[in-house]
């Protein structure tokens, strides 16, 4: 039996913190609860969970403050709990390092499937020369993308982006950071590009280019690679 | 016409000139007297006073006294001096010439006192008739007139025409009705003294300053604005001299005239005030009264379900549905949640939406993946064109509208049929359709459905009526339009339309790939 693996929740409210508690350990994972972000901060540092679910309306420091704290040593995931329509919060907390965001409400199936996809996240090694996904193989290495065996003509723009998003693979990656990171720093502004280059890599590579599997959009926050 | 018009105004011009009446006086009864003088025999020197009263008389009918008089001394004169024998003296010897020597100066008295009377009262009429020309013109101005600014400079244009070239309105303000102290509007310009006699005047309804008997040392004379069921105000005047009578009787007719136009501007707004009250109030009792409905129900399924769960032991099955009720519970409190917030900042007027490119895919998929319980009973089929370009939108809010659309076609259609989901670019719009294959709009609610709170007359589902008018305000928002119809087939059909420009994707490639 392996051993349980270790989430850390800070939420200053006690019934979402509950609800949390129980949902996750019922599911086999084993928690740690605070209410303060300090605390919080001290019990990552000294239990190094495998996850931290983190809300950023803390009442003692600024969620964002502490993310940026725990992130300077800190590699394993963390994810977001947040009110609806903050996107430029949560795309905020994203750059500065978070993995992946919920909006409260949620559904705890929802919760239970992040969860899952951000423990994968920690798993894997960034360095892996081909990258799996259903049908589709990526080979960074030789820039090689393959579906159902059959090789892919991508551009150089195109596999750039592909190779950003598989790298960070389970993560929700901002339009800026994407932008950033294909296209530079000057480009930051130009989302249209990245839909562009979106809609056509959906069409070599998705089943459905319309019902997209594998490149997912956050609606109004970026895009994740499933 | 227009050459005798004019002849016709020179001449009057003319002969309103004193020296020019004289002038003709002189010269037409010199005329006469020539043309006489060439006839002139002895005996029947009569006949020639006879041409000479005739002339005179025909002067007096257009002449001025002083030159009637001229003309009948100069012909009198002349007839004694030329015609009554003996000749070139001024000797007469018989009675008869006497008389008829006197007849010329009765008859300037006579004409005189005639003429100027039927004279002054030709000026008068004319006078009369372009004042209830002027007042004929203010009312018509006055009624046209919309809005108190407007009455307000109408009426200031009445008075720079007729009455004084400065004047000052001072319009009430508060409504007694409403408890608000009524006082005069202060006005920016106006000496503090001026604004208290402007007080007195319009507290006592009584004019005041200038010319009246409480003159109070003001330089204008004020009159109260009277109106048959408030007192809209007070005006003020300049004035070198009080009225005549006439014209005082134009003023009073005048500022009637204009009181009753002003208290109309007040009691219409008001009136909008009342109608406004009286909406905010229906709007508030309906929000309250569904609201608590619409709470109540999701809220007291949460607690019985949760509290059965709990307390008692039921089957396993049971305890799956039960669960699954507090959840539909909770979806439908999230879901008016949103509707409320949603509302509360479209009635706050502050949405700016945040536009930037959108895939009209991915708006569609995350309303279809919202929705997904919703729709299972139905088949969604989406058309989109091919090569439809980005949109530029708020995401947030169209997800809210579309969201709302769908959500109202699963409420409405019968289960097993189609929703569509059609979406095109045309000139520079992007336009999206969702049709269901419900039961449609009656025609005559096909106006109000967009309206806050409206539910339809056969409305079965729950809800507040905010959906559709969430929807108008977030397209509003984007610029864009949203319309309801009935298909021809049967069913509903939304469609909308947002402005939205292509998209700029010159220099398409990266940069940072120059392999």
């Amino acid at each position: 039996m392996p051993e349980k693996e270790i989430i850390l929740i800070i939420d200053d409210e006690n019934q979402i913190r509950r609800l949390l508690d129980i949902t996750l350990t019922a599911n086999g994972y084993r928690t740690l609860l605070t209410t303060s972000g300090k605390e919080g901060l001290i019990m990552a540092a000294t239990h190094h969970p495998e996850l931290v679910i983190l809300d950023l309306g803390l009442p003692d420091i600024d969620g964002q403050e502490l993310l940026r704290k725990l992130r300077e040593w800190y590699s394993r995931p963390v994810l977001i709990l947040s009110v609806r329509s903050s996107e430029e919060e949560i795309v905020r907390a994203l750059d500065n390092g978070a993995n992946d965001y919920l909006t409260k409400p949620f559904r705890t199936g929802e919760l239970l499937a992040r969860v899952r996809a951000a423990l994968r996240t920690g798993e894997s090694k960034k360095e892996e020369a081909v990258i799996l996904s259903a049908e589709v193989s990526i080979d960074l290495a030789n820039h090689i993308v393959r579906k159902k065996d059959e090789i892919i003509k991508l551009t150089s723009t195109e596999f750039s982006l592909l190779a950003l998003l598989a790298q960070n693979r389970g993560r929700v990656l901002t339009h800026q950071f994407i932008l950033r990171h294909v296209w530079g720093f000057g480009y930051v502004e130009q989302s249209q590009y990245l839909r562009v280059f979106i809609a056509q890599l959906r069409k070599k590579l998705e089943d459905d280019p319309s019902k997209p599997a594998m490149i997912v959009t956050e609606s109004g926050i970026g895009y994740r690679f499933k | 016409m227009e050459t005798k018009k004019r002849i016709r105004e020179q001449t009057a011009f003319l002969l309103s000139k004193g020296w020019v009446q004289y002038l003709l006086a002189l010269l037409i009864t010199g005329v006469a007297l020539l043309l006489c003088l060439s006839f002139r025999t002895e005996s029947d020197y009569h006949l020639f006073s006879f041409i000479l009263l005739f002339v005179v008389s025909f002067l007096s009918t257009f002449l001025g006294t002083g030159p009637v008089l001229l003309a009948s001394a100069l012909s009198a004169l002349a007839w004694d001096y030329f015609f009554i024998p003996p000749h070139n003296t001024f000797k007469i010897d018989r009675s008869e010439d006497i008389l008829i020597f006197g007849l010329f100066f009765v008859i300037v008295v006579v004409s005189g006192v005639l003429t100027t009377r039927v004279r002054r009262q030709e000026l008068l009429a004319r006078e009369r008739e372009r004042k209830t020309n002027a007042l004929f013109l203010l009312t018509r101005d006055l009624s046209k007139a919309s809005g108190m600014d407007e009455v307000i400079r109408v009426a200031t244009e009445g008075i720079t025409t007729y009455f004084s070239p400065e004047s000052v309105f001072i319009l009430r303000e508060g409504d007694a009705r409403q408890g608000a102290p009524v006082g005069l509007a202060r006005s920016g310009q106006l000496p503090e003294s001026e604004f208290q006699i402007a007080q007195w005047v319009f507290t006592h309804s009584r004019k005041a300053g200038t010319f009246t008997s409480q003159p109070f040392d003001s330089r204008y004379t004020w009159y109260p604005l009277t109106g048959s069921r408030l007192n809209p105000g007070v005006v003020a005047l300049v004035r070198e001299h009080p009225f005549e009578t006439e014209l005082n009787t134009f003023w009073e007719a005048f500022i009637t005239l204009a009181s009753n136009a002003i208290e109309r501007e007040f009691l219409a707004e008001s009136a909008q005030m009342v109608r406004f009250l009286h909406e905010s109030d229906r709007l508030y009792k309906t929000l309250f009264n569904s609201i608590s409905h619409e709470l109540r129900i999701p809220v007291a399924t949460i607690m019985g379900a949760s509290d059965t769960m709990a307390n008692t032991t039921v089957p396993r099955k049971m305890q799956t549905a039960l669960s699954r009720e507090i959840f539909t519970a909770s979806l439908r409190l999230n879901r008016l949640i949103e509707n409320l917030l949603n509302m509360s900042r479209i009635e706050s007027g502050h949405i700016t939406p945040r536009t930037n490119w959108h895939d009209i895919n991915d708006l569609i998929n995350k309303v279809a993946g919202d929705l997904a319980d919703e729709l299972k009973p139905f088949s969604l089929k989406v058309e989109i064109v091919e090569e439809m370009p980005l949109v530029k939108m708020d995401f947030g809010l169209m997800e809210q509208v579309l969201y709302n659309l769908v959500y109202n076609a699963t409420q409405y259609a019968p289960p097993a049929s189609e929703i569509t989901i059609r979406c095109h670019y045309l000139h520079g719009n992007l336009v999206l359709e969702v049709c269901d294959q419900g039961p449609g709009f009656p025609e005559n609610e096909l106006r109000d459905i967009f309206r806050k709170f409206y539910r339809g007359k056969g409305s079965h589902t729950g809800g507040l009526g905010l959906g559709l008018s969430i929807v108008k305000g977030f397209v509003s928002a984007h610029n864009g339009t949203i319309s309801a119809a009935n298909r021809p087939g049967g069913g509903a059909v939304f469609t909308l339309i947002i402005p939205s420009e292509r998209p700029d994707i010159t220099g398409w490639s990266s940069p940072l790939n120059t392999e």
